[in-house]
């Protein structure tokens, strides 16, 4: 490990390299010509077809690739390729498929062919063959317009109303229903506006759960990332799928009412909503191409929709939405190339799809927080992306959101030195009706390992004390006054080194020396690393216990702060990384703990090999829910963190636990699904040994027998 | 900020008079899906310091191909790397073990005991590192799905209050 630190590889020196003469690829001419139409086929879909890189997928060719490669052997580029691409489908081509890719990549980067063809075993210096220079030649055609990923197979088919049907009778959402849901209703992401994923339901308990039956099992469109919630009202269940297609379900049977493929097919790695919403006669979807639309929740025909940013720019929305008294808010993703646009949240008449108001949340020169971002100019101030939908406090008439970290990653790859880059990786409390800022709180100012804070928000009071809580990727569970925003405690709930001070009075965290004085092409360790500690797979709040339950990851990482050339339509995270285990863990990726927020201490905690996936579901019988990378979706007794039933589903196990009600009985659904993110890239990485199919994203409905 | 220190770092305090015994897991250095194939294997190492002797044994195994070197390393922190600090010797294959006997200065046992020291096995395919593995206390090794009281085992990085 040591070593890397001394071979640490700066651009200066590998800009030098490109004056030098360059030998000969080791692969063929053929080879990189069929690899172009491969790359199209496979790669470019993520990656570009001018290898530019898109959101999470990185520039494959250019300086940015170089920088990372340049000392690196074509040996583990083609291992890597052939081992984590298609992204979620690793080794799912031939390896003359991967070889010829992995040819023309290089040549891409101005490698000049040889006589001998690829094999996968040359240890081939890349800066020795490639200067980064993209010939003509090797640049690939634009897939055609809506094609779909190949290697993830999504089904051709028809997009619109493709399964015509009515509910019989839907009692409209209302703002009260939304502040005091049924006790048999799933209305929104998190069950209620507090974000607490808990169930009041109680006939399922710790004496009963282990007779939990599969009630009934619906397979989901495959082709893209799929960690959705099911929303159920009245007995009907709302599924958002891949593809942006929405399926209304009776929820007690399963069968089919209406489909909506509202398309395009996807394009991306993530590929369904995280969540729809309900009010009103409606159902709202934010898609994957940042559009916002809005059912007729009887039917799944459009009533209205609406573009919520340009998606040729690269834009999206997977966090899904809130209803919040007639309007509905959304996030938007993929805010990570220098534009002079920037990441916002926003809200939308719920009758008519018109914009009511925009937050950006990224502080330009010249406003509140501007002078945060080292002095860059406005356009490479990028990042902070909403990827879940935020909270709501009715009586403070107040929602909360979290940001994601600034773009590029690393403090030395985006040049804002120790600035604290607001509003990214913050607490953001907003007036629903306006838009304004009532008050925000930066958790990781100046954050430097793609470690975001962005995910849920948790509204809890004690006593007269109201408070938010939230965890991010450092695994530090942070409690705010969400009156205020005034810092009120934290816990640390596993092994971190990012931090070497946390100020006990106003919680702000100093980074560590080393991490503050790294340079691009540095290797900087970080524990956790990007899957977290705490990720997407949100903790539940149990009113019962006072107890957060809390799925965490334990793994760290080597980042390398990559260069990043300041142009308009560059951009991407630029960093290489680097996995390891987490000291003390004894490999095990996977922790699962409860803390008391009042006193902020843990209650229990296990672990085990694989991390979790899923959402933790807690419920009034006293019994909690979580599903994992490993197929095993599980019961737990939430007062002790014991075991009380499990079972093997046909993927891994990924989305949000949910629990609803249909004539008296009680019902647990849980999503198997594909893709994730870093919290399934990273196991995919850290445990080889470990594997679960590369489809089957489904619904699994279990229920105790009648 | 609730520190939790259930691995008990704060040893540095004053030297025992007994010998102190530490411990670590080895288990693949950060790897990527590129070199993964050649990062494999796994391993123990247990430490004994007496006064300001130490003694190093563990084994090894899996390795994708033959350790070539093992070493003691000095760095920033827990999970931090740093420099190599002592030379071990290590069966030159794909298992075996891997010893040594070194003497520590003040400041290196003090390193030790705030969990600094790791000790790295390099291999022919992967010479940049293969196995690696931070010296800790001895800790409890939780067994899978077992719930404890707590937060369980947790490293404590030397955080500061202001």
């Amino acid at each position: 490990m040591t070593k890397l630190l001394a071979a640490s590889i700066f651009t200066t020196a590998l800009l030098g390299a490109s004056a030098v003469a360059l030998e000969n690829g080791p692969f063929t001419a053929e080879q990189a010509g069929g690899g172009r139409a491969l790359f199209v086929a496979n790669c470019a879909s993520c990656h570009g077809a001018r290898l530019q890189g898109a959101g999470e997928a990185p520039p494959l060719a250019g300086s940015t690739f170089m920088a990372a490669w340049g000392n690196r052997s074509t040996e583990e580029l083609y291992n890597l390729v052939k081992a984590s691409m298609p992204y979620g489908n690793g080794n799912s081509l031939d390896a003359a498929t991967y070889r010829s890719i992995v040819a023309y990549v290089l040549s891409a980067n101005g490698a000049k062919p040889g006589a001998v063809a690829l094999t996968g075993n040359e240890t081939v210096r890349i800066a020795a063959i490639a200067d980064g220079k993209m010939p003509v030649i090797a640049d690939a055609p634009a897939p055609a317009a809506g094609a779909a990923r190949p290697a993830t197979s999504y089904p051709p088919g028809r997009f619109g109303v493709t399964v015509a049907g009515s509910l019989k009778s839907y009692d409209p959402v209302t703002d009260s229903m939304l502040a005091h849901p049924k006790d048999a209703d799933w209305l929104m992401y998190r069950r209620n506006y507090q974000g607490w994923s808990h169930s009041p339901l109680a006939q399922v308990t710790t004496g009963n759960v282990k007779n939990l039956q599969l009630a009934w099992s619906w397979a989901m469109n495959d082709g893209g990332a799929s960690e959705v919630t099911p929303i159920i009202h009245d007995g009907v269940m709302f599924l958002s799928n891949v593809a942006n297609t929405v399926q209304a379900l009776n929820a007690a049977t399963g069968e089919l009412i209406w489909e909506n493929r509202i398309g395009p097919a996807p394009t991306r790695a993530y590929g369904a909503t995280r969540s729809l919403a309900l009010y009103g006669d409606k159902v709202f979807v934010p898609t994957t191409d940042a559009k916002l639309y809005g059912l007729d929740a009887k039917t799944g025909k459009i009533v209205w929709q609406t573009v919520i940013e340009d998606a040729k720019e690269g834009y999206s929305n997977t966090g899904g939405a809130i209803a919040i008294k007639g309007k509905i808010l959304v996030g938007l993703t993929y805010c990570n190339r220098y534009e002079t646009k920037h990441c916002f949240i926003s809200a939308y008449d719920a009758d008519t799809g018109k914009v009511a108001w925009r937050f950006k949340t990224i502080a330009l020169k010249g406003e509140p927080g501007g002078d945060t971002w080292n002095n860059l100019p406005d356009e490479f101030r990028q990042g902070a992306e909403t990827w879940i939908a935020g909270t709501y406090d009715p009586d403070l008439n107040t929602t909360y959101w979290g940001t994601a970290q600034s773009k590029p990653w690393t403090r030395a790859s985006r040049d804002s030195g120790a600035g604290a880059t607001l509003y990214a990786n913050s607490t953001l409390a907003l007036d629903p009706d306006s838009g304004k800022l009532k008050w925000f709180y930066s958790h990781a100012p100046g954050e430097n390992f793609d470690l975001d804070e962005v995910f849920e928000r948790v509204l809890v009071d004690h006593g007269d004390s109201k408070d938010v809580l939230t965890i991010g990727k450092v695994g530090i569970l942070w409690k705010l006054n969400r009156v205020t925003g005034k810092y009120e405690d934290s816990a640390q709930t596993l092994f971190q080194n990012v931090f070497d001070k946390i100020d006990p009075k106003t919680g702000i965290p100093t980074y560590r020396k080393d991490v503050q004085a790294a340079k691009v092409g540095d290797w900087i360790s970080s524990c956790p690393g990007p899957a977290g500690g705490h990720d997407w797979p949100a903790s539940s709040y149990d009113p019962r216990n006072d107890l957060m339950v809390i799925p965490l990851h334990q793994s760290c990482v080597l980042m390398r702060a990559e260069p990043m050339e300041k142009k308009i339509g560059v951009g991407g995270d630029a960093g290489s990384q680097r996995l390891f285990e987490m000291p003390g863990t004894d490999g095990n990726l996977g922790k699962l703990t409860a803390y008391n927020t009042k006193t902020m201490k843990a209650l229990w905690s296990f672990q085990q090999k694989a991390p979790f996936l899923t959402g933790v579901l807690t419920t009034d019988g006293g019994v909690g829910f979580v599903g994992d990378f490993d197929r095993r979706f599980r019961a737990i007794e939430t007062l002790t963190g014991k075991t009380l039933w499990q079972t093997r589903l046909p993927t891994s196990v990924q989305g949000h636990v949910v629990s609803y009600a249909v004539d008296g009985k009680q019902y647990i659904a849980v999503e198997t699904g594909l893709g994730g993110g870093s919290p399934v890239g990273k196991p995919t990485t850290l445990m080889p040994g470990v594997h679960h199919p590369n489809n089957g994203n489904g619904i699994f409905v279990f229920a105790l027998p009648d | 900020m609730k520190l939790y220190c259930c691995v008990a770092l704060a040893l540095m305090v004053a030297p025992a008079l007994a010998a102190e015994s530490f411990e670590t897991r080895l288990s693949p250095s950060p790897l990527t899906d590129g070199t993964r194939i050649n990062v494999t294997g796994e391993g123990e190492v247990r430490v004994s310091l007496d006064g300001n002797k130490l003694t190093v044994s563990g084994d090894f195994h899996g390795l994708a191909s033959g350790a070539t070197t093992a070493a003691l390393y000095d760095g920033l922190g827990i999970a931090i790397p740093g420099p190599k600090a002592f030379d071990l010797t290590a069966t030159p294959s794909m298992a075996g073990t891997l010893s040594g006997n070194v003497t520590l200065t003040a400041k290196q046992a003090a390193a030790l005991r705030a969990g600094h020291f790791y000790v790295q096995i390099d291999s022919r395919l992967a010479p940049d590192g293969n196995l690696t593995g931070w010296l800790l206390p001895p800790h409890p090794h939780l067994a899978q799905d077992e719930p404890v009281a707590g937060p369980g085992v947790m490293p404590q990085f030397d955080v500061k209050q202001k």
